[in-house]
């Protein structure tokens, strides 16, 4: 391998992909040759370097110098001075809200200096499509250790030993899964790993598989290895994520090319392969029973789980599922040992597999926090510390309100709770639940009827129809939200709401309806006197349910701080706003669509919600 | 074995059964709706929720598809079923109020009026329940997979592929016959051929074709069966106890070696259809008289009730003599039997309804044995009995879409006045009339037809069993129209005349007959066809014309035709004339 005076890793993960990192790239590529330092630098692109909020974003190794919110235009001085001059350019540097003085080095940005990177660990430092980049960051040693000096039975012992749950929500401990997948009976047995990311907002998923893809395919052939009589494997994807597809059809040829996969792996006489199948993009497809339908080529509906699919699962038989991120821990716990993970986390998983969390887990921070973006911490570390360590706390200085976990299904947590350690049993006992990983955070403007109805409409709008509590249930509450934050809701909603949610979660056929009321029953718990009030008073204390509230404009700041400016006027569609240029302007009630768009025009703050 | 315990009830049950058929072991009643016995259970309706504990865990699951485990206790009534219940049926009234199977199960579990109102209202009695049993059975058990699901959540519904008719439908009708809410129907459309013979009532694809037969045992119907279809639903095989059921079998061809054969095939119905004055096929309530034969049979869809096809018993009925006989448009001889099962079809009418009983005849021919004494008889029980044929029969309500009375309007020759007699149901007495196939079996056989079509006997008064064919013996309605004990008393003498060949184990031919000098026949076939009486075969594989000899009866209509000379008459060739000639001469 030739060596490079300077490394520069792009991220080309989605997120800065749709922020045109692609014409940075180009840029810098454009300005290095203009330079001739073409022989000195080399530009690397990564995968998701998890701080999205940041994109368009370099990393320059081997200092680790990280640029932020690039610009095309920013290029052209950046690679004079850093890579000419070896002048680092302060002003495309990081700095913390509420700072002054940047940081330069990406390891010492509180976003990245808090994480604990297992299942991320290549993350940013490697080229997704080059099998040899994983190779020299250690991939695959893991899978020569597991086939030429471990057993199966000693594999599964070791991944029941770490505590590894799955991580696409439901907390399963991995090694009694496979344990009881190799103990099941069949002659052909089937592993899978679920890369039907649907929850909006999450892209752990994603991300590892666009950073990187081995990882998980390593986890699979261990995974399979250990299982035994597993010679098929299946990765299934959405299709709404093209580039996730194309790198998984990337990593699957090289390991291929390189015997990693295919006949006789490593002349242990083991064979296995690996399949994309890709999914229409249903929520209800991330439900393994209604995602091995869809492989198997039927309607994607979940069954009844009373024979779980370890035992009867595609085509009928036995079938290993794991979600991205647990296949792309396996490697690593086979790697450093059970002992080693099991060191990270909460509780005591060597009495009881379901006795704690360990290891780490993927986020996806969004919402109303400063630094949005993937983040890997540690189990047990607190909600708080994510949000405001990690997170950089709320934007704008707007007061924390509640953080939801767990994707469109999960509950509302609020900050009487913050201090809660990230734990599967801890977060379910609030009515929340891990989920596959999305965290969102919302500020006193957010209204928790309106949050509460958004997730219902998602979850109600992914149900399958195929039974009656989750496609009727969820329906009349859906109804029931809509009439409260519509201010015609009755005293007796709230009830409904809450039976119907209870009966919902007790009988639904899948998990979708299982946890599908969970915001609205979490909400209820915590910001009962919100719903009350949209009930009993008809406002909206938050300002966000439109038929409930009112723009106002305070006459004396209007004239004496905007000098009656007149944006506000000129910009109402609906000619609501009564006034001229250097007079007092007011909003005639009746006429007035509530659109917002005084509000966010007006620099004076004259405007106020009632 | 696994010992289960529901609602405090200890049963004891195979591994693997379900909770639901645990329950009904026990006497526990588990509501359903989305259940049935043909498919696999698809737990949607979620109305058997039931509580499963197990130590110390509770869980609600659905009583249909959880199977057993060693121990358990289930609760099928506690307050939190009931609770789940409620709302359920809440949910599925508030959607469809007017569904009856919906209502009747809400008013068991004393649910009266849902607290929730529905946006997806749909009030229709037959709407969609969206249980999914039809989607099912075409797919598990029809394996025609044509009925699917649409859309998801609220906007779920059942759909045909594209929303079209679809090839793939064998229109088996299981799809209806599972439906709780008749929403799905089967309709006939634009059915114009005619109306089979024996399709009184539902029938199946498996049945008895002849209730009197020996050994009487059912046939599968392959036209309708759904498994020669799709080879799916194998349902039958699955109940039958002895495992009779093969699926493989097929019609074989069997070849006997005989001496003699009697030809009794029998007679075919006259097709009143063709007499459309009648109404036959158009009008739900006019029978032919082999398909009340049929509603009268004990063993019949009615198990002998006279009724009509809405099910209500008849007020009055009428019966039609000489339907297509004695017709110069159709037949013009008699049937012989007709009047004799009109007047039983009175009688029996009589015996089991209150019915007014109408005949119209042309002429009672009631003339064997006793048979003069059954029709006083009849008069006596009250039978109207009107002479002359019926012109037409009309719905004296047409504008009740086919719903209304029949009306028979006739002529009545004794009075001598037009009448019109409103009845409630029509029996025709069709003529009886050659099998459709006759001619084939004729020309098989090479035996001859009378003027109507009948197989033609060798001579009326002195042979009236034989036929111009020897060792060809004929019988019952395939020689004409007669009634039982004719039949009986004419197969007897046939089979006397048959048993009387065979006890003296050989017959003998007349010398004078044709025979074939092979080295001349150059296998033209000219003769073949001319023979009357079947005599003459072709050897295929030797190219040549031969003479059976117990057929040929030397006529010398081959001689005359062979155009190679080499057919002559046995002992009568060329030659031997010519030498006895020259012997006579000299």
């Amino acid at each position: 391998m030739k060596a490079y005076r300077i490394q520069i890793m792009v991220c080309t993960g989605t997120g800065c992909v749709s922020n045109h990192a692609f014409d940075i790239r180009d840029a810098l590529e454009k300005e290095i040759a203009k330079r001739n330092l073409q022989n000195e630098t080399e530009i690397v692109n990564t995968g998701c370097n998890g701080f999205c909020g940041a994109g368009p974003l370099i990393v320059v190794q081997p200092e680790g110098i990280f640029y932020q919110l690039l610009k095309v235009t920013d290029i052209p001085h950046l690679v004079e001075e850093h890579f000419l001059k070896g002048r680092p350019v302060k002003k495309l540097m990081y700095t913390p809200p509420k700072e002054k003085t940047p940081i330069p080095k990406m390891s010492e940005i509180p976003f990245f200096a808090d994480q604990t990177l297992i299942a991320l660990r290549n993350r940013g430092m490697i080229d997704p499509e080059n099998i040899d980049d994983y190779i020299a960051r250690g991939g695959y040693k893991a899978l020569a250790k597991a086939l030429t000096s471990m057993t199966p039975n000693e594999i599964i012992n070791e991944i029941k030993s770490s505590g590894l749950r799955g991580r696409g929500g439901g907390g399963f401990p991995t090694g009694v899964k496979w344990e009881t997948c190799k103990h099941a009976h069949g002659d052909t047995k089937y592993v899978i790993c679920n890369a039907d990311e649907g929850d909006p907002g999450a892209f752990m998923d994603r991300s590892i598989i666009e950073g990187d893809p081995h990882s998980v395919i390593e986890g699979m052939i261990i995974g399979a290895y250990a299982i035994e009589n597993v010679h098929q494997g299946y990765i299934y994807v959405r299709m709404q994520y093209p580039l996730a597809i194309q790198r998984f059809e990337i990593a699957l040829r090289q390991a291929n090319e390189y015997g990693l996969l295919g006949k006789n792996i490593f002349d242990k006489g083991f064979d296995f392969d690996i399949e994309i199948r890709r999914g229409a993009g249903a929520f209800v497809c991330g439900e393994s029973t209604a995602l091995m339908a869809s492989i198997e080529g039927k309607v994607g509906e979940p069954r009844a789980k009373y024979v779980h699919t370890v035992e009867k699962g595609l085509w009928n038989q036995p079938t290993c599922l794991n979600n991205v991120e647990t296949w792309a821990n396996v490697p690593q716990i086979i790697i450093r040992g059970a002992k080693w993970f099991s060191s990270i986390g909460t509780g005591d998983v060597s009495v009881d597999a379901w006795g704690g969390s360990k290891g780490t887990k993927v986020f996806s921070l969004a919402g109303k926090v400063n630094n949005t973006g993937l983040v890997e911490v540690p189990m047990g570390i607190s909600l708080r510390d994510i949000i405001y360590k990690i997170g950089g706390g709320i934007p704008r200085n707007k007061k924390f309100k509640a953080v939801q976990t767990g994707g469109p299904s999960g509950g509302f947590i609020p900050e009487s709770l913050l201090d809660l350690p990230v734990d599967y049993e801890e977060l379910s006992k609030v009515g929340s639940m891990m989920g596959s990983g999305g965290m969102l955070v919302t500020d006193e403007e957010n209204c928790m009827v309106d949050l509460a109805k958004y997730f219902l409409s998602f979850t109600q709008d992914e149900s399958c129809g195929k039974c009656i509590p989750c496609r009727e249930g969820t329906k009349r509450m859906l109804d029931i939200l809509e009439r409260i934050t519509m201010g015609e809701g009755k005293e007796e909603d709230l009830l409904y709401l809450e039976e119907l949610s209870n009966m919902v979660v007790e009988s639904s056929l899948c998990a979708l309806g299982g946890s599908a009321p969970n915001p609205v029953l979490t909400t209820l718990k915590y910001f009962r006197d919100e719903y009350e009030i949209h009930v009993k008073e008809k406002k909206c204390p938050a300002g966000v349910c439109k038929p409930l509230i009112n723009y106002v404009i305070d006459e004396n700041v209007c004239i004496q701080v905007g000098h009656g400016c007149d944006i506000c006027r000129k910009q109402c569609p609906d000619n609501a706003i009564m006034g001229e240029i250097k007079k007092s302007h007011y909003i005639d009630t009746k006429k007035c669509g509530k659109c917002g768009i005084c509000y966010d025009v007006c620099k004076f703050n004259a405007i106020h919600i009632e | 074995m696994v010992n289960v315990k529901i609602d405090g009830k200890e049963v004891q049950v195979p591994e693997e059964t379900t909770i639901l058929k645990a329950a009904e072991k026990a006497g526990v009643w588990i509501p359903t709706m989305c259940h049935n016995e043909l498919i696999e259970p698809y737990g949607v309706c979620r109305l058997c929720s039931v509580e499963v504990v197990r130590g110390k865990r509770s869980r609600v699951v659905t009583a249909c598809n959880y199977p057993v485990r060693d121990g358990i206790t289930v609760n099928t009534n506690s307050e939190k079923i009931k609770w789940i219940r409620k709302i359920i049926m809440e949910l599925m009234l508030s959607r469809w109020p007017n569904v009856k199977v919906i209502k009747e199960m809400a008013k068991q579990l004393k649910i009266e009026k849902p607290r929730f109102e529905s946006f997806e209202k749909d009030e229709a009695e037959d709407a969609c329940i969206l249980c999914g049993m039809c989607v099912n059975v075409c797919k598990d058990l029809v394996k025609a997979e044509v009925l699917g699901f649409a859309n998801r959540g609220i906007a779920r519904e059942v759909v045909l592929p594209f929303n079209q008719k679809s090839d793939k439908c064998i229109v088996c009708g299981a799809c209806a016959l599972v439906c709780p809410t008749g929403h799905i129907k089967m309709i006939v459309e634009d059915y114009k051929g005619k109306k089979p013979e024996f399709t009184l009532g539902p029938k199946t694809s498996i049945y008895v074709p002849t209730l009197q037969a020996i050994p009487r045992v059912p046939v599968i119907d392959t036209e309708s069966c759904i498994h020669f279809k799709t080879e799916g639903c194998e349902n039958c095989s699955k109940v039958c106890e002895p495992n009779a059921i093969n699926y493989k079998m097929e019609d074989e061809i069997v070849e006997v070696d005989v001496g003699q054969i009697l030809v009794s095939t029998g007679y075919g119905l006259f097709d009143a259809t063709l007499m459309a004055q009648y109404g036959y096929g158009r009008y739900d309530n006019v029978y032919s008289s082999l398909e009340f034969e049929m509603l009268v049979n004990s063993t019949g869809p009615t198990g002998g009730k006279v009724v009509m096809k809405n099910g209500k018993e008849p007020r009055a009925v009428g019966i039609v003599h000489c339907i297509g006989s004695r017709d110069t448009n159709f037949h013009l001889y008699c049937s012989r039997v007709c009047c004799m099962y009109a007047l039983k079809f009175a009688h029996l009418v009589h015996d089991r309804t209150d019915a007014a009983i109408y005949q119209f005849y042309i002429d009672m021919r009631a003339f064997g044995k006793g048979y003069e004494e059954f029709y006083t008889r009849l008069l006596d029980e009250g039978i109207t009995m009107i002479r002359g044929k019926a012109a037409e029969i009309v719905e004296s309500n047409p504008q009740n879409n086919g719903q209304g009375n029949l009306m028979i309007r006739c002529e009545d020759t004794l009075i001598g006045k037009f009448r019109e007699v409103p009845v409630d149901m029509v029996i025709l007495c069709n003529a009886i009339e050659p099998q459709k196939d006759a001619n084939t079996i004729r020309r098989l056989f090479s035996i001859s037809k009378s003027p109507d079509g009948f197989f033609l006997e060798r001579h009326p008064k002195l042979d009236p069993t034989a036929t111009t064919t020897d060792g060809v013996f004929i019988a019952g309605c395939a020689q004409g129209p007669k009634d039982i004990p004719d039949t009986v008393a004419q197969a007897s003498a046939a089979a006397a005349r048959i048993l009387s060949l065979i006890s003296k184990g050989e017959v003998e031919i007349d010398p004078i007959r044709a025979m074939v000098q092979d080295e001349y026949c150059s296998g033209c076939r000219i003769c073949n066809n001319l023979c009357p009486y079947g005599a003459i075969d072709f050897i295929v594989d030797k190219k040549l014309s031969h003479v059976n000899e117990a057929l040929c009866k030397g006529c010398g209509t081959c001689v005359a035709a062979c155009p190679s000379s080499a057919m002559t008459g046995h002992g009568f060739t060329d030659a031997q004339i010519l030498a006895e000639l020259e012997g006579l001469i000299s």
